[in-house]
């Protein structure tokens, strides 16, 4: 590495400099990601899939009784129930598919595009780049699974009637009580697609191809969907991610039951450990050739 | 270029150290998920004074008789029978009665008094309540946003507490109440106690009961009673066969601390279908009823050969009774079918056996047999299928 990087800091201001400079690298990767005409489109289908729903929920009723999920049922009551609907369907595949398109393509993207090399050239360092991409498509999780609830929040709102919410447990909170309960399980499903991000960002690191580290990562998620629905394998369910993306519904008992929730932040944290490391330790040690 | 050569083995080595970073992660990882065990195993166990069986049988039987302690926590229930051929039910969620033969379930508590409970059975983005509080009860279930107001007979519930004490042997003292238990036991029981065992965070007493005899399929009932207020924290109940507890009820958490008064309010909700329901109407207790009529009906033709431990049942009963019964009890309900799979598969599975008495075909499980004769005959027992044949000959 040269002293390619012109307009980089000078010594005084070094901490001032370094920050503004990781800011200004993750600023720039944002404005790649969210710019890109595959990515608004993606978000674009995230955001009309509750808008769908909730229109065919309004035009042909609820199921009935016993029939499909009890919570599809309970948002023909109240509006506000359509984003934990929204947010259990599409958190199976969908959003998964999406965050890891974004993931896969970070590094193998550049590697396969020849773009790398330029990259690298930059007094940023690897592991600085690393960690600034893997910044990038935690906010790229964050912002998609708060585009599927705001949609099917203004969706559920605007198509059927809202008011007090009615707890699995048969209690009522209020109306804003409930709208702070959707920005925790905003939140949750954030972090389970934020581990999913890391394990997507290791296999952009191992392949050259983005459309590898995709096709594996989404290929893992199916494989572990299919392994949780054995129920002989039922002890390996808790080593799975897929296990607890689905685990928000605590935030929907009297008294909210965190026991299940903060188990799986714990289980989100440990991929992003392990995963985070592999995808630090070939990044940082491979050679860039493209 | 020698020089150009070290550099590119310096490089590679670092490049190998580098690789120990995610193996530590995941060693990390890995220590983080058996520390629990670890950390128990490093604290060592709890010591709690010692007790003899007696004692500890009296303490309990005091604590009981002033009454249990407010308290909320979870009770976990998982059983592994080992029945062969059982149609696997995924173990969440499931309510029909063959969901509880297999796997986990989870139960949440709240006591806040002998006329305060709620209990709740979470599934997945459903919940079923019962909640009593006072004279009034509730039975809620999220999943057909249905409220059932069950009004209790205060009569009725009186009369069942009032029976309840005399089924128990005529003591007065809970000392003497432990040494009858013990006496009546001993015999052909083990009675053995730890003071070191650890339940849902909290030391406790073991009481550890082993049948003596060998042709019983138990090896012991573990009761786990908490240190401090003797109250039972866990029933574990062994096979022979294996490590982990056939069957197994207990607390993960618990917490001696009155719980918040709205976990025993219950208003349903708007929009919620409200059934009124008297407690002796309820289907349940009709079931129950008629169950208890065919049970007292079977008790007169049913006879029980050896004692103890290895007791084992005969019921006139045939494979048309086992086969028709179900459905036309139980209508057509998911339970019935249940019960109906239930007893193809059983049947399906067991293995014929023959012997001077006749014929007839037995299964085994991790802790009972059961032996269907030719000759219309069910005998079920803890005991080994060889017990089970050998009672069959006892006519």
């Amino acid at each position: 590495m040269g002293a390619a990087g012109g307009g980089g800091p000078v010594a005084p201001a070094r901490a001032v400099g370094a920050t503004r400079a990781w800011a200004r690298l993750l600023g720039s990767e944002m404005s790649l990601t969210f710019r890109r005409p595959r990515n608004l489109a993606m978000l674009v289908v995230l955001a009309l899939v509750p808008v769908l729903v909730g229109i065919a929920l309004r035009t042909f009723g609820g199921p009935d009784e016993g029939g499909g999920p009890a919570i599809f049922a309970q948002v023909t009551g109240n509006g506000l129930f359509l984003t934990f609907a929204a947010l259990s369907l599409l958190v199976q595949l969908l959003l998964p598919v999406s965050v890891a398109v974004v993931a896969g393509e970070s590094i193998a993207g550049e590697t396969g595009a020849g773009t790398l090399r330029y990259l690298l050239v930059a007094p940023a360092g690897r592991t600085r780049l690393l960690a600034v991409k893997y910044a990038n498509v935690v906010v790229f999780c964050l912002a998609s699974v708060t585009v599927v609830a705001l949609s099917a929040l203004l969706a559920g709102l605007a198509l059927f009637p809202a008011g007090p919410i009615t707890l699995l447990s048969g209690g009522t909170v209020p109306l804003s009580e409930g709208v702070l309960r959707i920005g925790l399980v905003v939140l949750y499903v954030a972090a389970g697609m934020a581990a999913l991000a890391a394990v997507s960002m290791a296999l952009s690191t191992l392949t050259e191809v983005a459309i590898g580290a995709i096709a594996g990562t989404v290929g893992l998620v199916i494989v572990a969907q299919l392994l949780g629905t054995l129920p002989q394998l039922s002890a390996l369910q808790p080593y799975l991610l897929t296990h607890w993306w689905n685990g928000f519904d605590g935030v929907l008992r009297d008294p909210m039951a965190t026991d299940e929730m903060g188990q799986g932040l714990l289980a989100f944290a440990a991929y992003v450990v392990i995963f985070g490391s592999i995808a630090w330790a070939r990044f940082t040690s491979r050679d860039i050739t493209g | 270029m020698p020089e150009q050569a070290s550099q590119d083995r310096r490089g590679r080595r670092g490049n190998a150290v580098k690789w120990a970073v995610p193996v530590a992660a995941v060693a990390l990882v890995a220590g983080a998920i058996g520390a629990g065990p670890v950390i128990a195993a490093v604290q060592g166990d709890p010591v709690l004074p010692g007790r003899t069986a007696e004692q500890l049988l009296a303490d309990a039987a005091q604590a009981t008789k002033s009454g249990l302690k407010p308290m909320s926590g979870t009770v976990m229930q998982t059983a592994s029978f080992g029945l062969p051929g059982l149609p696997q039910v995924p173990g969440m969620g499931g309510t029909s009665p063959a969901a509880l033969l297999a796997g986990s379930h989870e139960l949440k508590v709240w006591y806040g008094g002998e006329n305060q409970v709620r209990l709740a059975l979470p599934g997945r983005m459903s919940e079923s309540n019962l909640i009593v509080n006072g004279d009034q009860a509730w039975l809620w279930e999220s999943d057909a946003n249905k409220a059932t107001r069950i009004k209790v007979d205060g009569q009725a519930l009186h009369g069942g507490a009032g029976e309840a004490p005399k089924a128990l042997p005529t003591a007065t003292t809970p000392q003497q109440l432990a040494q009858e238990l013990l006496r009546e036991t001993g015999a052909d029981t083990v009675v053995s106690v730890t003071n070191t065992e650890k339940v849902a965070d909290r030391a406790a007493y073991q009481l550890v009961l082993a049948p003596k005899d060998a042709s019983s399929l138990v090896r012991e009932v573990r009761l786990a009673l908490d240190g401090e207020t003797f109250i039972p924290l866990r029933i574990q109940v062994y096979a022979k066969s294996a490590a982990e507890p056939a069957f197994e009820v207990g607390f993960t958490s618990v917490t001696f601390t009155p719980p918040a008064e709205d976990n025993f309010t219950f208003t349903p909700p708007a929009g919620a279908k409200v059934v009124e329901q008297r407690l002796l109407d309820t289907p349940a207790a009709e079931r129950g009823k008629v169950a208890q009529e065919k049970a007292e009906g079977l008790k007169d033709r049913a006879r029980t050969i050896g004692d103890g431990w290895t007791t084992v049942m005969e019921l006139p009963l045939s494979e048309q009774d086992l086969k028709g019964q179900a459905p036309k009890a139980r209508g057509d309900g998911p339970a019935g079918q249940d019960a109906n799979a239930i007893v193809d598969a059983l049947l399906k599975s067991a293995k014929p056996v023959s012997g001077t008495w006749g014929s007839g075909r037995v299964i085994q499980t991790k802790l009972f047999s059961a032996l269907l004769t030719d000759d219309g005959r069910l005998l079920v027992g803890a005991v080994t299928p060889e017990k089970l044949t050998e009672a069959a000959g006892q006519r």
